[in-house]
Formats: structure tokens, sequence, C-alpha cells
């Protein structure tokens, strides 16, 4: 009898030990959703366009509940102020002072550029739910890194056929993203660095994304995080339509 | 002599000269009409499609065609403009600048493409001001008012005076939104087209859109239409290296492949029914010769040579070819004349022109003698093709066997 209470205690902990170690690639990409978008956000952030002609900054505030939640109001340049945009779930809204107008983003503008930038719509609403839409399998891993590869669940409506993942093991963030299409030709490429203190953890202080088809040579848009707080207190109605065009001034 | 027998012997079989001359006149009728239908329908197609919008002629940045991108417009418009000018075959040039945007009325938010175009320079280049419908077309004076395509208008539920929004980006990929008013509507046929395009004044989307001495495109109408690839040609080597010049051949070269395809195929129907047609005259002229081989025997029994026989009964094959091909190709060649003239009417198939994207009301025939000429060739040629094998089965024959023929 107290060999198989032992035995049942010495199985109990084999599991748990399994689990614990969090090497499964779910759980991994869980963790990093975890830590890069936290249970809410608040980031201030600047995005830079660079093209062959030359760059553009804007600069503008997110705040993200969950995965599913997300309020952009642009503050920089004048000219841009308060366009506000708002993700609930699959939807996207923007309000737009000049024209006064809520407008429902159609589902055949998605893969449309956002705001100009290298980054679509789509990315918008789908790039922080990498868990819920692809399956993800180890395939390398080193001292520093674990590469993971992500591929689509059959049903679930995404853009991109494949991506490969490296993840950095010190932070459990992302180091790199390269992104391919149904041929598994690679468009584009999102790279994280400046990995340092905000908002109470690491957070990758830029984002850059690049993307890697013929005829895009010299274009890139960079994500320049300024400020971040995680888990922190938001306002529920702030995911709403009528904040949209409230919170626009 | 041989002439005069010949008419002699046809003028004897009068039920058999009579078929063979009415169905080479009927095929030599209809060979000529089908192919003058198919190369004037095929012209009018191209032309159609060329005219409502793309042009005969564009300049646009060097891959611009093949992935539209805002590193790909044209920098420079004014160094093109100036080209252009110093051209003395280019009849009329205008800019455009086309993006995608974001289209939301009332009812309905939608993706289009919004074009800024000159308005009284692109009236003389392509059929948008004709295909107006509803209001009016743009002038060059309009600030923020929109000339939209049907289809557009239906799906956005808008009219002529209604207001929309527009959000996209400028060149410099800063934000650019607006208020606008709905001054006319159109309808060019392409349902594509009239589904998905608008159109402003150009000078009113520079300041929203960064645009100054910028444009996607500038569409070129040629002085002599039919000189286009040598006019593109010119044009490219007075262009900067990343810009390039098109003609329609080039930027249109799927409608023009596609064309091809089908005249390939309708050829091809009609080789078919020939091969029918010529058949039944092998057999008629089988039939009525062997039905002769006594007369032949007899000739060859007083005579005549293998020669003379085959001379007769040749000359005899070209009196009915001929008799046949000529007024049937002066019959299928009046049809063609009169239906270039009067277009045949195509309206009741306009949902299966609208599903392959072509605008057209109307199909006229092509009238040319040089088309006429070498289908009454054809036809000449075929006809004494078939005739030959029974005529050498029958000359060949030795006269007493040939007597005793019954």
């Amino acid at each position: 009898m107290r060999y198989l209470l032992f035995l049942c205690l010495f199985i109990l902990f084999l599991a748990n030990t399994v689990q614990g170690q969090a090497t499964e690639p779910e759980a991994l990409l869980r963790q990093m959703e975890e830590r890069l978008y936290g249970d809410t956000a608040m980031i201030r952030l600047a995005m830079v366009v660079g093209t062959r002609r030359g760059e553009r900054r804007m600069e503008m505030d997110s705040y993200s509940s969950g995965r599913d939640r997300n309020f952009i109001k642009i503050t920089y340049p004048a000219k841009d102020r308060g366009i506000t945009f708002l993700k609930i779930e699959n939807g996207l809204w923007q309000y737009v002072p000049r024209i006064e107008k809520i407008i429902k983003i159609p589902a055949a503008m998605m893969l449309q550029s956002w705001m100009g930038s290298d980054f679509s719509n789509d990315d918008l609403i789908r790039e922080s739910l990498l868990s819920r839409d692809y399956h993800s399998r180890l395939i390398t891993e080193d001292e520093t890194t674990w590469t993971l590869e992500l591929t689509a669940h059959p049903e679930a409506p995404v853009v991109w056929g494949r991506l490969v993942l490296i993840l950095a093991r010190e932070y459990l963030l992302p180091l790199k993203v390269d992104y391919y299409d149904e041929n598994n030709q690679l468009i584009r490429t999102l790279e994280y660095s400046g990995f340092s203190q905000m908002g109470g953890r690491i957070y990758p202080s830029r984002w850059l994304m690049t993307p890697r088809e013929a005829g895009q040579e010299g274009r890139w848009t960079r994500i320049d995080v300024l400020a971040a707080a995680f888990d922190i207190e938001i306002p529920a109605d702030l995911f709403s339509k009528q904040a949209l065009q409230r919170l626009s001034r | 002599m041989f002439i005069d027998l010949a008419w002699k012997n046809i003028f004897h079989q009068p039920r058999r000269s009579l078929v063979t001359v009415l169905l080479l006149l009927t095929a030599t009728a209809i060979l000529i009409f089908a192919g003058a239908f198919m190369e004037g329908s095929h012209q009018q197609m191209i032309r159609s499609a060329v005219e409502i919008y793309p042009g005969y002629l564009q300049i646009t940045g060097v891959g611009y065609q093949d992935e539209p991108g805002v590193d790909r417009l044209i920098f420079d418009l004014a160094a093109v403009n100036h080209v252009l000018e110093e051209m003395a075959d280019v009849a009329v040039f205008s800019s455009r600048y086309e993006s995608f945007v974001l289209l939301a009325s009332d009812h309905q938010a939608l993706g289009a493409l919004l074009v800024g175009i000159e308005p009284a320079r692109e009236a003389q280049l392509s059929r948008l001001q004709q295909s107006l419908i509803r209001g009016q077309y743009l002038s060059d004076d309009d600030q923020n008012q929109i000339y939209l395509g049907r289809e557009l208008a239906e799906k956005l539920k808008v009219d002529v005076g209604s207001s929309l929004a527009f959000v996209g980006s400028g060149v410099d990929a800063s934000f650019a939104a607006d208020r606008l008013q709905v001054k006319g509507i159109f309808q060019t046929g392409l349902f594509g087209f009239d589904s998905s395009s608008c159109f402003v004044n150009r000078a009113y989307l520079e300041p929203l859109m960064a645009l100054a001495n910028t444009a996607s495109h500038v569409i070129v109408l040629p002085r002599h239409l039919e000189k286009t690839r040598e006019l593109t040609a010119l044009i490219s080597r007075h262009l900067p290296p990343d810009l390039e010049a098109q003609s329609w051949q080039q930027t249109m070269a799927g409608l023009v492949e596609a064309m091809a395809v089908d005249s390939i195929f309708g050829y091809l129907t009609l080789g078919v029914l020939f091969l029918v047609i010529l058949f039944v005259i092998t057999i008629y002229t089988l039939l009525a010769i062997m039905a002769r081989t006594r007369e032949i025997g007899i000739l060859r029994a007083i005579g005549s040579s293998q020669g003379q026989i085959f001379t007769l009964l040749f000359l005899e094959g070209i009196i009915l070819t001929l008799t046949g091909v000529l007024p049937g190709g002066l019959l299928g060649g009046a049809f063609a004349w009169y239906f270039q003239e009067n277009p045949i009417s195509m309206n009741a198939w306009d949902e299966q022109f609208k599903q392959y994207n072509l605008a057209v009301s109307a199909l006229p025939a092509l009238f040319s003698w040089a088309q006429i000429l070498r289908d009454m060739v054809i036809m000449t040629l075929m006809a004494l093709t078939a005739m030959l094998i029974p005529l050498f089965r029958v000359t060949r024959l030795r006269p007493t066997e040939a007597m005793r023929h019954v």
C-alpha cells in the first residue's frame, strides 16, 4: 500500500515537472503573448514609416484589454491628431474628426496598409491572437533561443500560411517573426529589440517590420515604444464606439 | 472547244451542277461573313476596352503595372509633360493619380479606386465623360465633388447630391480624408470598373494627398492610332530610366490574346463545317463522274487522250467552283458591309458580356477586300482539291473497261 501511494505521488510529481518546464510550444506561445500584451496595457508609441523617399513619424496612445479589445488614438502629427481606432474581437472601427464619421473597416479592406505603414488592418486584429489561430511546433532550440514554427489551423481565417518565431529564452519574448504566405514565400519580417524595463517588466522598445517581397526594397516601419504600463485599470467604456468620438478631442 | 464541251456537260446535269454551285456559294458567303464578323467584333471589343479607361498609351513608373506602390510613381510629372508637349504625334495627354481608399456613405463603407484626374483633358482621352448617366461630369474647378460608377453608387446607396466620405493615404503615407458630394454617376458597361471606381478633380486632391508634381499614370492619345507602337518606342527613348511607356497591346495583352484564341476556335469550327461541305462536293463529283464512266470510255476509244479528258473534267470543275465562289464572295462581302454599317445589337447578351467584363452594346462586322479575296481563293482551292480525287480515279480507267461500265 505504501509503495502504491509512493508510486502515485511519483507519477504526480513527474506530471507536474513536465508541465512546469513550459517547453511545450503552445505554452511558450501563450506565455509570450501574456508578457507582450498583459491583461491590460497602456502603451505610448511612435511609428516611423520609411520609404526610399523619406520617413514619416506618427505618435499614438494604445490601450488594450485582454487580447480582443484595443483602442488607439493618434496624437501626432497635428494634422492627424484625434483619429481613433477601436478593435473589438474581429471588428475594426475608425473615427476621423475631419469627416466626423465612425467607419467600420470592411472585411475586403483588412489587408490594406494601416495608416500608410507596413502593418495591415488585419495585423491590428490578429497579431495578439497567434496562439488561438496557429498550431505551434518547436523546430530548434539553443542556449538562448527557441524557434517555433506556427502553422494556421485549417479553419482559422488568417492570412499567413506559416510563421517562424524566434523566442528569447531569457525574457520569453519574441526576437524575430518571419511571415510566409500559402506558397511558403517569405513576405515580411518583424524584429523586436531594445529590451528594457518598462511598466514593471522587460519589454521590447523597438519593433521593426521589413517587407521582403521584390519591389519593396527600402521600405520599413518601426515602432518605438515610448512608455508602457501593464495590468492597470482601464475603464471598460473606453472600448465602445461612443468613445471613438468622445476621446478623439 | 473544251470550254464549250464543259458548259454542255454542266447543263446536261443541271441538278448536280446547281447543288454544287449552291453549296459553294453558301459556304463562301458563310466563311466571308463569319470571318468579317469575328474580326469586326474583336476589334470593337478591344477598342471599347481600350477607350473606356486604360487608353492607347500609358506612362508609369517601371513595374507599376505589375505591382502598384507609392515607390513606383511618377515623381517628376513636369518633366514627362515637357517631353510630351514637344512631340508632334501626341494628340493629347493627361495625368491620373490612382489610390485605393475607403468610401463611406451613411449606409455602407466600401473599398474603392479613387482617381484624381484632369477633367477637361481626361474627357478627350477616355469615355468617362460620355458614360455620364446622371448629374454632371467633373470640371477643372471642382473641389470635393465625386464622379461615381453606377454599381458603386448603388452599393453605397447614394445618388447625385448625396454626401460621402473617403479615407485613404497620401503619397507621403500621410492620412487623407474628407467629405465629398456626388456630382455625377457614370456607367461604362464594364461591370468591374463601374462597381469599384470613382473620380475627383486632381487639383482638389493634390494638397490632401501630397500629390504635387506626382502621378501614377500619364495617358497619351496618339495622333495616329495605328502608329501607337512607334510612338511608344519614341516616348520610351525620352523618358528617365525609372519610367516606362506601354502601348495598349502591352497593357491589354490578356484581352488581345483572348481575342486571338477566340478567332482560332472560330476558324476551327468553320473548318469542321467546311470539311463536311467539301466531303459532300467530293461525293457529288464522284457520283456524277462515275455516271459518265461509259461516256468517258467512248471518248477514250475514239482517240481522246487521258490529258484531254482530265482537262475537260477539270474545266467543268473550275466553272462550277467559280460560279459558286464568285457570287458567294459577293454575297458574303455584301453581308459584311451591311453589318459593318448596321452593327448587330447585343443587348440580349448583356449579362454574358458583363461576366467577361466587356462593354459592347452592338458588334459590327469588318468589311475588308483583302479578307474577301483571301477567303475566295481558299474556297476555290479547297473545292478544286475536293474534285481532284474522283477525277484522277476516272481518268485512270482503261477504255475497254470503261465502255463495259453500265
